[in-house]
């Protein structure tokens, strides 16, 4: 007996890897998170979970450190998304540039994104530590500073800091998917605008930014979602700290499961965090514009 | 009938096989037995006991030593027991201990004292009972033991013209850090841990209680006390005495402190023995004119409590399977002087010595610390012994099993960071801390029975 596949199955076969990827790596665990928020569930006994309604919910909306993690993954996403869009913007154009070895420099680019978060979180532990770090090392020798700044030590300086580290890291995101579309952007239109008298601000702002549009509202809902849920650069740059002047939701559902042992809590921030990037993308891709033209077609 | 496999068939079948082999494999090839320990060497030595046991009787068995730091010990605890994959054999500080007896999560382990003579053998000043008893049945085996301590730059002490620490006040301890902060500029004049994590609760629970605070009372059915005027006092002298420390002092857990004194950047600080073995190492200037002192006592109660870390072995209960063989490895390795005195030496003085044969054995006393430091080592091992107190057991009115979960949420230091941080009045801070204190007592009421 031969066995042959259809090539329908054969289709099938391949896609069974990434379906069952999806359904195992990002279904089961929402539904998953959607469960435990409706459950008592301390993870030093994982037997028993009782139901508890909306209990978990309520707890989070009442919860005063619930709302300041909010606010304050507001300012951290906010300032982080906005800072890497304009400095990535700015990066691409220069990198776009024909110059000579514009590839190095291209590829250099690219280092921060690629070094592991750990790596980068622990670097900047010590360069902006500010009894031995070499930050403050480097200011006071050359005489911008007299005293030492607290980097991480200081509300302000924290937030600001957390911020800065998470701009160094995913700019070259923005960079690498905004000079991918600048290099589509046909040449005629540039001559054009030139002939026509346009100078340099008004080419970028009437031809190179209504092309980047699409392509930008992209990385800002992505830079958003991803910013907004980020945990690990805060955890291991700050823990939240000093106080909980840094504090993000994600880091609030990590302590509220791990710390708290209260999982429940933990999935039902989690829920809400879900819920809310999924009302603020639908927004913002609304208001952005982002798919009109092509339905206009 | 011939059936012909074509060659997509057989290839999916070659991996399909191989991938749903591939862990079966691996695991039968060598069963392995995961110690958890704190970060250092310690650990790593009595797991080598623990394998030598191991290739003699138990062919195919290997201990693996895990480091784990402190303040990641909740975060492996919570995953790995809900994943039904403990390790067989924690390396913990009691409050633990306490907690995961109380839920029912540990295996009794008077068997292994007993096999060791552990009450016979144990150092003055301590019990069994200190390590991880729980209604009268013994779940920890004892480790080491290591008090913080107060420890003075005798350089910068006599810069400054000031007296010998010995029998110094709270106050003495303010002005001294003031005296040297003046003296030495660019030098902090104290510093402890106040950052939002484990250290800072300890550094600033062994204050509280000096001051004759506590955060639960055991005799009065475990009554939220934290929010006392004693508590109060303490969190009063720490914002005094924050002007005299780094103002990076609010991120330091226990590395940082370490950092700043071994680097010279303090003249004084509290710490365990690792400061010491650090500077012996790294900067042997420093480590000339460190001294040990016990901590300066209250100058109203006259405690002079230190947060001492009684560490002992405890082993998961459910879903072990290395329970029977990991308890005679243990036997093994500490009815051994020679192995017990590796573990206390592997990271001098930081694990005190708890047997008495392992104390006084002659390659412990024979360590070039103890010989040129001997005041100091016998204050780390032996002196602070009478002061020992740890947030599990705090004054010693009771084993309390609400101060691992009180550790977990860094309450003690956050109140502090409420007050150093946000400007909070140190009452209000202390009264958010009770808060804090009392849910955490209403939602774990189930464990104190």
């Amino acid at each position: 007996m031969k066995f042959r596949l259809s090539d329908r199955q054969v289709g099938v076969l391949f896609m069974l890897p990434l379906i069952i990827a999806v359904a195992v790596f990002l279904v089961w665990p929402i539904a998953e998170a959607v469960r435990m928020s409706f459950v008592r569930y301390n993870p030093l006994r994982p037997d028993d979970q009782p139901f508890v309604g909306l209990d978990n919910y309520l707890f989070v909306l009442e919860d005063p450190l619930f709302w300041e993690s909010f606010w304050q993954a507001i300012v951290w996403t906010g300032w982080s998304t906005v800072m890497q869009a304009l400095i990535g913007v700015g990066l691409a154009m220069l990198l776009h540039q024909p110059l000579k070895g514009m590839n190095a420099f291209r590829g250099l680019l690219l280092f921060p994104y690629i070094v592991p978060t750990v790596v980068i979180a622990l670097n900047w532990r010590w360069l902006f530590n500010s009894e031995i770090g070499i930050v403050n090392h480097l200011l006071m020798s050359v005489g911008v500073i007299d005293e030492r700044i607290a980097w991480l030590s200081t509300p302000t300086m924290a937030m600001t800091s957390a911020i800065l580290l998470n701009v160094w890291k995913y700019t070259p995101f923005v960079v690498i998917v905004v000079l991918a579309r600048l290099q589509t952007i046909p040449t005629e239109l540039y001559d054009a605008a030139k002939v026509d008298g346009a100078g340099a601000f008004r080419r970028f702002r009437d031809i190179t930014l209504p092309q980047l549009a699409e392509v930008l509202a992209v990385v800002i809902v992505f830079r958003t979602i991803w910013t907004f849920n980020k945990f690990e650069e805060i955890y291991l740059l700050t823990r939240g700290g000093p106080g909980t002047s840094t504090y993000n939701l994600a880091l609030y559902a990590f302590d509220q499961s791990i710390a708290n042992l209260r999982m429940g809590v933990g999935a039902a921030a989690g829920v809400i965090m879900l819920l809310l990037l999924l009302v603020g993308s639908m927004v913002y891709i609304r208001v952005s514009g982002f798919g009109r033209e092509d339905k206009a077609v | 009938m011939t059936m012909r496999l074509s060659r997509r068939a057989a290839l999916a079948t070659g991996l399909s096989a191989t991938t749903l082999a591939a862990p079966a494999f691996a695991q039968t090839r060598e069963r392995v037995a995961r110690v958890w320990g704190e970060p250092g060497p310690y650990i790593g030595v009595f797991t080598n006991g623990l394998n030598e046991w191991a290739q003699r009787n138990a062919p195919g068995l290997r201990f693996e030593a895990e480091q784990i730091a402190w303040d990641s010990v909740y975060t492996k605890l919570a995953t790995d027991l809900a994943a039904r994959r403990p390790p067989a054999l924690i390396s913990v500080e009691s409050p633990i201990a306490y907690q995961l007896a109380a839920e029912g999560l540990l295996e009794p382990m008077q068997d292994v004292n007993t096999a060791i003579r552990a009450r016979e053998r144990l150092v003055d000043g301590f019990t069994i009972d200190d390590f991880g008893t729980w209604k009268g049945t013994q779940y920890a085996v004892p480790l080491h033991h290591q008090g913080c301590l107060f420890i003075m730059q005798d350089d910068a002490r006599q810069e400054a013209g000031l007296s010998d620490p010995t029998n110094w006040t709270w106050n003495d301890l303010l002005n001294s850090a003031k005296a040297i902060q003046a003296k030495r500029q660019g030098s902090a004049g104290f510093t402890m841990a106040l950052g939002r994590n484990i250290c800072g609760d300890y550094h600033i629970q062994q204050l509280i209680w000096q001051a004759g605070g506590m955060t639960w009372d055991p005799a009065r059915s475990f009554e939220t006390t934290f929010n006392s005027p004693a508590t109060i006092e303490t969190y009063e002298f720490i914002k005094e005495l924050y002007a005299t420390m780094p103002r990076s002092a609010v991120e330091f857990s226990f590395l940082q402190v370490v950092d700043q004194h071994v680097t010279g950047r303090t003249g004084s600080s509290f710490y365990w023995g690792r400061t010491m073995g650090r500077a012996f190492d790294e900067a042997k200037p420093i480590y000339e004119k460190m001294e040990y002192y016990l901590n300066p006592a209250h100058p109203r109660t006259g405690a002079r409590w230190s947060w001492t870390d009684i560490n002992g072995f405890i082993m998961p209960r459910q879903n072990n399977p290395f329970i029977r063989e990991t308890k005679e490895a243990m036997a093994h390795v500490m009815n051994s002087t020679d192995w017990m005195v590796r573990y206390a030496n592997s990271l001098f003085p930081n694990v005190g010595p708890v047997f008495k044969d392992q104390a006084t054995a002659p390659d412990l006393l024979n360590n070039p610390m103890y010989q040129q430091k001997k005041r100091s080592v016998d204050v780390i091992f032996t002196g602070f012994v009478p002061y020992a107190c740890n947030s599990g057991h705090e004054l010693k009115k009771g084993i309390n099993p609400l101060a691992g979960i009180g550790h977990g949420r860094n309450v003690w230091s956050q109140v502090a960071q409420r007050i150093l941080v946000n400007n909070e009045n140190p009452r209000a801070a202390v009264e958010w801390g009770h808060r804090q204190f009392e849910d955490i007592r209403r939602e774990n009421r189930r464990l104190l029975g």
